[in-house]
């Protein structure tokens, strides 16, 4: 395959657990009556050509791998996810839950798992794992405003808007803008984030609560981008993907993405510029010192 | 026969836990819940049953069982559920719903 060629195959699970399914929809393919293939081809198309047009990036391992998806795993299954070779949808319960294809920064933000694997490798675990987490919704988000062409100051920064059923009390499912307020519901409660490293989620529940910490990263990316101003994924963008490809090892704690984000702010923008100060200060204004 | 069952992480993070007292369910469920406890062989399952590798925004599960003056209690990848303990953790994920979510 010649680099630069945007590939995509879908397939169907059929409520099952075997990966990858049925393939329905395959790369140049008619879209299909099926809302959730059709959404997770034409969504992990934008991620391509939003990864490939601002960073120059050939897909998930930079060298064309094709973009494999599989939609309507399990039965009413609340979740989506990346196991490591391609993305899995579930259809939701319907009840607090829709489909996890519907919404653009769900697929961008598994997607970017895939990115993640292949660059940095951020162990899934405690903070490098809140980070790999962080890395997710950052991209998934920037490929909404891309979409979308919102500046920093006009996103509404959250992820999974619309992923609740309107019987749920939610804005979204997180808020990088501001993390702790997406929801909060008399039947699913309070969204659980810390905006601030003086609430750091210490318990061992999902993995050490990578995706209850990645709200303190996901606000300092938002910090930054908006002092920053414009459209977020030009400098902010640019700054964290060349961190996360090029300079942040597998067992980077906060700390060192506060440094190192910085340091590539400074490299890529001018030294002591003020890309670099808003970065610097998005982590600062979070609790994390480089 | 009690069960506690626990559901962390997923793309979401959206926690799910509850306590499932057998003696108070219907004797149609009492039935099913208790064959599917037997046919896991739960009690002797490994304390833990984790992926070499982690995928991303899959769930964990943290399963107790107490019985006859013996508990036991499993922590376990969804990718890594074995076969036989699956169509428990299906019935259960099924059965707790959203007022069983709690942070
Ligand atoms: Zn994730």
């Amino acid at each position: 395959m010649p680099p630069g060629r945007k590939r995509r195959a879908v397939y169907d699970a059929g409520s099952a657990r075997q990966l990858p399914g049925v393939l329905v929809r395959e790369e140049g393919g008619r879209a299909v009556r099926d809302r959730a293939v059709n959404e997770a081809y034409n969504t992990s198309g934008r991620m391509y050509d939003f990864m490939s047009r601002t960073y120059g990036r050939n897909s998930i391992d930079g060298r064309g791998m094709r973009l494999d998806s599989s939609v309507h795993f399990g039965v009413r299954y609340d979740n989506a996810f990346w196991n490591g070779s391609q993305m899995v949808y579930g259809d939701g319960d319907g009840r607090i839950f829709n489909r996890f294809t519907g919404c653009i920064d769900v697929v961008g933000h598994e997607l970017a798992h895939g990115i993640t694997q292949h660059e940095a490798g951020l162990r899934y675990q405690g903070q490098p794992g809140a980070l790999n987490e962080s890395f997710s919704d950052v991209f998934g988000s920037l490929l909404k405003q891309w979409v979308k062409k919102e500046s920093a100051a006009r996103a509404d920064w959250l992820i999974g808007a619309g992923l609740f059923t309107r019987r749920i009390k939610a804005a979204g499912l997180r808020s990088m803008k501001a993390p702790g307020t997406a929801y909060d519901d008399p039947i699913i409660g309070r969204d659980p984030q810390p905006a601030h490293m003086k609430d750091y989620y210490e318990g061992d529940e999902d993995n050490g609560g990578v995706h209850i910490n990645s709200g303190t990263p996901n606000h300092a990316f938002y910090l930054a981008a908006a002092a920053i101003g414009g459209y977020a994924w030009e400098k902010a963008g640019r700054v964290w993907y060349a961190a996360l490809c090029d300079r942040l090892p597998p067992e980077s704690s906060f700390s060192q993405a506060a440094r190192v984000t910085a340091a590539v702010a400074g490299e890529l923008f001018g030294r002591g510029g003020r890309v670099e100060q808003a970065v610097k200060n998005g982590w600062k204004q979070v609790g994390v010192t480089g | 026969m009690k069960i506690t069952f626990e559901r962390s992480g997923g793309f979401t993070g959206l926690r799910l836990a509850a306590e499932i007292e057998l003696a108070m369910l219907a004797e149609s469920e009492f039935g099913r819940l208790s064959q599917l406890v037997g046919d896991s062989g739960f009690f002797d399952l490994p304390e833990q049953i984790l992926s070499k590798e982690r995928q991303p925004d899959r769930f964990s599960y943290r399963l107790t069982v107490a019985e006859d003056g013996r508990t036991h209690t499993v922590e376990v990848d969804e990718e890594a559920v074995p076969e036989k303990l699956a169509p428990l953790i299906g019935w259960l994920t099924e059965k707790v719903g959203p007022k069983d979510i709690s942070r």
